[in-house]
Formats: C-alpha cells, structure tokens, sequence
C-alpha cells in the first residue's frame, strides 16, 4: 500500500460524500423552513410544485413585496393571468438571480415577472450591498461548482469573496448551524420539514398581514423625533427612527454598479424569451421623509427600460399608499396596504401585458 | 500563520512539496527557510533575535567544548544561560516585574511599563536552547558544528512555537541518521495533523466558547452549575487545544522523517496529580525535572528537600506559563498537591490503583486539576477566588454546554480510554486503507460540520 493512493483515496472519499449529502437535494430537503435557505427553498419548491394553468405572472422582492396572490387571482377571469410570487424576507437582488434560475429553469414559464425595488435613483444604503454577509445562506441551495468563479467574484471584499468561495466548494460549511440544530431536535425537525413540504403553500397563500396601524406615530421633521403612544413597540419606533431620522448614506455608486451587475444578468437571462420584466417601486413607507436621495438618470432600472423587454411601473404609482394608516411598522404594508397593493399590481400588469392571446 | 488555517496548509504543502523534490543536500536549507519564513509569517522583526540567540548559543556551545578548564566552560555556560533568560525575562517578565516595583514605591501601576509585544514561542525556543547548551556543558551532547543544522533544531517550524520541547540528542539522532518516512509513517503523519486540528477546530474551540462567556462575564453566570461547566469547558478547551497542536507538530515532522516524542498521554485519565504530569505536557514536565528538579538535589537529600524542590520547580513551572501571579499561584497548587502525594505515600500515587477503584481517583484527579485550571484562565487572582467559592457554592442553575457538545465530549472521551489501550492511529496506519479512508473522511466530516471554520482561533500556547 502505498500512501498517496490512499491520501487521494480519503480526499476524493470525502469530497464525494460532501457533494452526496449537500450538493443535491438531499440535505435541503430537511432543512429547518424557518432557516434564510430554508424559507427560500420552500417558495422555490412551493412555486415549482404548483400547477400552472394559463399564463402566469411571478413578483419577486423582499419582505416589502406584498403581493397577494390569493387577491390578484380572484380578477384572473378578468385579466387572464395567473398570479404567484416567490417573494422572500430579506432576499437581495442577487439573491433573485438565483431564484428565478430555479424556478424558471428554461425561462419560458412566466408571461411576466415583476420585480420590486427600493429606488429607481439606485440610491445608495449604508453598507455594501454587495458584500451582504446573508446572500450566500440564501442561495447557497441553488449554488453549483460552475458558480465557483462569478458567485464569489460578486462580493467586493477578499474575505467576503473566499468565504463564498469556501462555502459553494464545502456547502457544509454554510448549512453548519441548521446542522447543529437539527442534530439536537432531529425528530421534531423532520416532522416541521414534512409539515411544511405539505401545507406551507396553504400558509403563504392564505397570509392576510397585520392590522397594525402608524396612526398614533408622529414625526418632528425639525426636531428629529418620532413621538410615539406609551405603548408603542419598542422595534417599530426604533425602525421608524432609524429609516427616517438618520442621514442619508452617502453617494458612492456601489449600489449602482450593483444593481446593474444583477439585474443586468437577470434581463441578459431573458433576453429574447417571451417573458416580460416589469420593475415597480415599493411603497416608501407610512412617513416620507422630506430628504429623498438625488434623481439618477442613468440608474441601473432607469438603463434597462431602454431594453424590448422591460418596462417600468410608474415610479409614483404608489405613493398613494404612503399613509400611516397603510403600514404597520417603518416600511411593511399591514393588512389594508396589502390589499390595495395587490389590487393595484394586478391592474397595472394587467394593463402593461395586455389581455393574453 | 496558524496550524489551522488554508495559509498555513499551503505554505506546509509545498514544503513537503519542495523538501522531497530537492537534492538531499539542500533540504536543511529548505526547512531553514521554510521555518524562518512560518516566523517571520508573524511578525518579521522578530527574526533577528532569534538568529542571535541561535547564535549566541551555536558559539558558547562550541567554546564549551574547545576550552579546557572547567572555570571556562561555566563561563560559557552562564554567558549563554543568562543571554536567553536576559531575553526572555525582558520580553516575558519585564512588565510584571516594573509593576510589582511601581506597587512597591507606590507609584501608578503602569508607571515602569513598556510597550512590549511578546515573540512568537519565546519560552519554548529559549528551553530548548538551554537544554542543549547544559548538555554540552554535561559533556551529554557533542556542539554542533554546523550552524545550519542548529538553527534549523532551534527553529524547525513544526515545534518554534509551542513545542513539543526536543531535546538536541533526540532531534540530531533522527537528523542525522535521517530516512525518508516508510509509507506508514506518511500515513501516520497525515492522520496525526488531521486529528490535531479535528481537537482544535471541533472541541477545543467549540469549548472555548463557552469558557470565553463564563470567564468574561463572570458576574452573569453565578452558581456552582454554571462554574462548573465554564471551568470543565476550560479544561477542555486547553487539553484539546494544546494536544491538537503538538498532534498536528508530531504529525508534520513526521512527513518530514522527524520523530517527535509524545506530549500528552490522556492526562485527564491520570489516578494522581502525580500521575497528571507524567502524562501532561510531557516534554515540559521532563524539562523542569531534567534541567531544575535534579540540578537542585531532587529527592536525593530528604523529604523535607524534596518537598522544597518540588515546590520551587513547579512555581517556576507555573511562572514559564506566563507573567502573573495566577501561574505562580497555578505552580504552587500543583506543587503543593505533588507534596501531599508523597507525604501520604509515593508509591500509593505512582502505580495505578485497583480497577475498581481507578474511576474515583481519575475524578477527583480531574477535579484537583480543574480547580487549578481556574488560576490559569480567570483575569484576576479575586476573579480565581470568586469562581472556585462559585464551584462550591451549591447553588444556582443552567449548565452552559449544551448537549450535542456534551455528546461530542462523551464519544470523545470514549475513543480516548479506547486509545488507551489500542493505539488507533497506528493501527488504521497500519491496516487496510478502507478503514483509513473511513477515518480521514470522518474527521475531515466532522472539522467541516462542528469546527469553529467562522474565524481562526489562535492556539492558547502560542501566547506562552
């Protein structure tokens, strides 16, 4: 026996024993549902498992596109389309990349996806989008070796860039503390993934949002505070004082570069395909704060409308729901706002798209 | 450069790689720089005093053995004695002792201070350097006449930091009588790194973790409960720590056809403090006999002597862990502890006891040692007293290890009283390569998946 033989023997035993268990389904398919790559594999499952009759229109955002699918398809007999979203808390846009690659694998299935983004004017946040520590546990399912290169290249830090590097290579690595967990509750983990394989469709679909109102909230632009009833939740107010009160980031163009990396691949993506892409602008919130962030002509939605393809929503087509009575904390829709937002995607959609043929 | 990092796998890979597609005669070359280069990795301006003292020490020994009257030959002995103490006190101690004299002339506690940072494994270098100038002086070791060879026993990269302490017979034997390693040997060696850093990166880390949350917030976590498990996860956490390195050195120099001796015989398995350090640190231990405790008489004059040698070796011990009074104090207890065995019987605490019995000691054993554990890691001398008054206290609640560690340390602790007797490694090394292959890929499973991978924790004995 000699050593090297054996050596490669332990290496390839393990790399194939890693790629058995974490490279193909069979480690998602327990994973907690309420983990980042859980609840996004569960729309993906969810929105692949059901059955598409007619033409199909897909939202996709974060936790501010509240799209109600179980609202826009009771107008299906009018507008012909079939509504459904993968929407998902927290997803960045490179997160959607990888989304709609699983979802729609040939990228024929949908007459149109409508994407929800924060800004038009690509306005720049606090922090580097682009080094989103979470995006790798949101897409790390997804990820496959030939992503090696461009996945971990899309992060702008060294550190950021080699731990994704680390984590497509050795998915293990990412799916470590949904591991721990599941190793310490197993039964009751597979029984919530089962439950959750069954019925979180039902779940999503017949979600109705909050009744919380920001009625009893004020703002004092000029003093900067946020004066709230002695009752008020502790979370909301400082989410209020944090989106509203504090300087606006300033103006570096990383979101921008950003977003026309991703989005560009998304359109480059469809390209050619039947499918619509259609952007809209989120709610702002119940409070609009006075300062907006500087008007982008060239921004990466504003450059991609030049594209067959793509059309953009009306920025202000819903600053009439940026009313306190219409949100439940600083920048989700409660109940009501959700309701109206759905109603009023489904017109617009239905109206840039057309009846079918 | 840490042992349990993707840097330093790729630095030791082309090494090896490098060491065995060179020309036999240029490969001390190539391990010198190689070790100067895992080195100066950490801080460069370090280099030079580790080349002066290497110097210094390849030149008295040389003069030791060239001059003729033994008034010179001490001579010697001493100039290079008190040029690695001179060093080491400085960059050890300078600061513990400017702030015991600024207490004395009441001054401000850092009124002497310097801003000193401590080079890379100083106390082990400096230990080995003397070990090997006092056997010459013994007349117990030739002087080496090459000075790269000597530089490279001084700073061979596997052992520079934290050990094992090799003694020049030991390493020049295997050096010059050098072999490539048999294939068994590879195999071995492979396994003792992989094992090294599976203790390091899966329990010793894992435990530190919760030895860090007791240890920096003491005052959130009272009652015996939570004591106990912050100070059992410290013992932990230093024992596999400490062992995962001198595993992953023996098992580097062993892909190099180096053969380091054992450092650790599952010490918390001892019957007797006694027993304890015939099985911790190991190469320390013989050390501090070899070169303190048989220098200063040993047993050889009394009990009472004995005891007083005793004693003084272990503070001494302790002081080598670090500057502070908890080492001294961490010593003291142990040579305290060392004492008692041999007033109530050497015999009684240096062959193992009854098979029956053999349980109860080991866990009073573990416990004598986990008390003078809380020395070695608490900040403070009040903060040790706190949590050994915690660990008897008899009250509070919450345990902070949580259970899959605790089913980890179980299995742990299984394989280990099953090494006890079977020797694993050497036995998989051995045996057909499927069972080979099942344990690389088992630990390499279990560094992937339970590893602390988020960040590289640094060794504990690198500080020392």
């Amino acid at each position: 026996m000699r050593a090297a033989p054996v050596l490669l023997a332990s290496v390839v035993g393990f790399a194939a024993l890693e790629a058995a268990v974490f490279h193909t389904g069979l480690y998602p398919w327990i994973l907690s549902p309420d983990s980042s790559t859980g609840r996004v594999e569960t729309v993906i499952r969810n929105e692949r498992e059901r059955p598409k009759i007619g033409p199909q229109v897909l939202g996709i955002g974060d936790s501010r596109m509240l799209l109600l699918p179980r609202l826009s398809n009771q107008r299906t007999p009018q507008t012909g389309y079939t509504f459904a979203t993968i929407a998902t808390p927290g997803a960045s846009t490179r997160s959607w990349y990888y989304m709609l690659r699983d979802t729609d694998p040939t990228a024929k299935l949908y007459r149109a996806i409508v994407m929800a983004v924060e800004s038009y004017d690509d306005a720049d946040k606090w922090g580097d989008e682009a080094d989103n520590d979470a995006d790798l546990n949101y897409n790390i399912a997804s990820l496959r070796l030939s992503d090696l290169w461009e996945y971990s290249r899309s992060y702008d830090s060294p550190k950021q860039q080699w731990k994704a590097a680390r984590g497509i290579l050795l998915k293990g690595l990412v799916y470590k503390r949904d591991l721990e967990d599941l190793l310490l509750h197993p039964v009751s983990r597979f029984r919530y993934a089962q439950l959750s394989r069954r019925d979180s469709a039902n779940w999503l679909y017949g979600y109705d949002g909050p009744p919380d109102t920001l009625l009893a909230f004020r703002i004092d632009w000029e003093a900067k505070t946020v004066m709230a009833p002695p009752d008020a939740n502790h979370d909301v107010v400082d989410g209020l004082k944090t989106r509203l009160l504090l300087p606006l980031p300033p103006e570096t163009g990383d979101q921008s570069r950003y977003m026309k990396y991703w989005l560009g691949k998304i359109q480059e993506r469809y390209r050619g395909s039947s499918t619509r892409l259609i952007f809209l602008r989120l709610p702002r919130g119940g409070f609009v704060r006075p300062d907006q962030p500087r008007f982008n002509p060239h921004s990466s939605v504003r450059d991609l409308a030049a594209q067959p393809n793509v059309t953009l929503m009306d920025e202000h087509l819903f600053d009439s729901l940026e009313k306190p009575e219409l949100f439940h904390d600083e920048m989700h829709l409660n109940g009501p706002g959700m309701n109206l937002f759905s109603y009023m995607i489904t017109d617009e959609v239905s109206r840039i798209l057309g009846l079918p043929r | 450069m840490l042992f349990n990092t993707p840097q330093f796998f790729l630095f030791l890979f082309v090494t090896l790689g490098l060491f065995y597609v060179s020309p036999k005669p240029w490969r001390r070359w190539i391990l010198l720089i190689a070790s100067y280069f895992f080195y100066m990795s950490w801080n460069w301006r370090f280099a030079p005093l580790l080349l002066s003292l290497t110097a210094i020490d390849y030149v008295a020994a040389i003069w030791m053995e060239r001059v003729e009257t033994p008034r010179r030959r001490k001579l010697f002995l001493i100039l290079s004695l008190a040029a690695n103490l001179g060093f080491l006190g400085f960059f050890k101690y300078y600061n513990f002792l400017a702030g015991m004299l600024a207490e004395v002339l009441r001054h401000d506690a850092h009124a002497f201070a310097l801003s000193i940072v401590l080079p890379l494994g100083i106390s082990f270098h400096t230990f080995q350097s003397m070990s090997y100038v006092v056997d010459v002086y013994r007349g117990e070791q030739k002087a080496i006449r090459n000075p790269v060879d000597y530089a490279l026993f001084i700073a061979f990269f596997p052992q520079l930091v934290a050990g094992p302490i090799v003694r020049a017979r030991e390493f020049f034997e295997n050096y010059y009588r050098w072999m490539p390693p048999i294939t068994e040997e590879r195999l071995r060696g492979a396994l003792w790194i992989l094992l090294g850093l599976a203790k390091k990166m899966v329990l010793a880390d894992q435990f530190a973790q919760i030895a860090d949350s007791y240890f920096q917030n003491l005052a959130a976590h009272p009652g015996a409960p939570a004591a106990w498990s912050g100070v059992g996860a410290f013992a932990m956490q230093i024992f596999f720590d400490f062992s995962g390195y001198t595993d992953m050195a023996i098992g580097m120099a062993l892909l190099l056809g180096f053969h380091f001796p054992t450092n650790f015989r599952r010490p918390y398995l001892a019957f007797s403090i006694t027993d304890f350090w015939h099985r911790w640190h190991i190469s320390l231990s013989r050390w501090l006999r070899d070169y303190l405790y048989i220098p200063l008489g040993g047993n050889r004059h009394g009990p009472l002597m004995t005891y007083r040698n005793l004693m003084f070796t272990m503070l001494l011990g302790g002081l080598w862990h670090g500057a502070s009074w908890n080492f001294v104090i961490w010593g003291g207890y142990h040579g305290a502890l060392l004492g008692l065995e041999r007033v109530f019987g050497r015999k009684h605490f240096q062959e193992p006891p009854h098979w029956l019995i053999y349980p109860f000691r080991a866990a009073i054993t573990f416990v004598l040692v986990c008390i003078g554990w809380v020395f070695f890691r608490a900040a403070t001398l009040p903060d040790s007293v706190y949590v050994i008054q915690q660990m008897f206290s008899w009250h509070g609640k919450g345990i902070l290890i949580p259970a899959w560690l605790g089913c980890v340390l179980a299995v742990s602790l299984v394989i280990a009283l099953f090494e006890e007797k079977t020797e694993w490694i050497e036995r998989l090394a051995r045996g057909p390569a499927w069972g080979y292959v099942a344990a690389v890929v088992t630990l390499l499973f279990s560094v992937e998946l339970i590893g602390v991978t988020e960040k590289a924790v640094p060794f504990v004995y690198f500080q020392f």
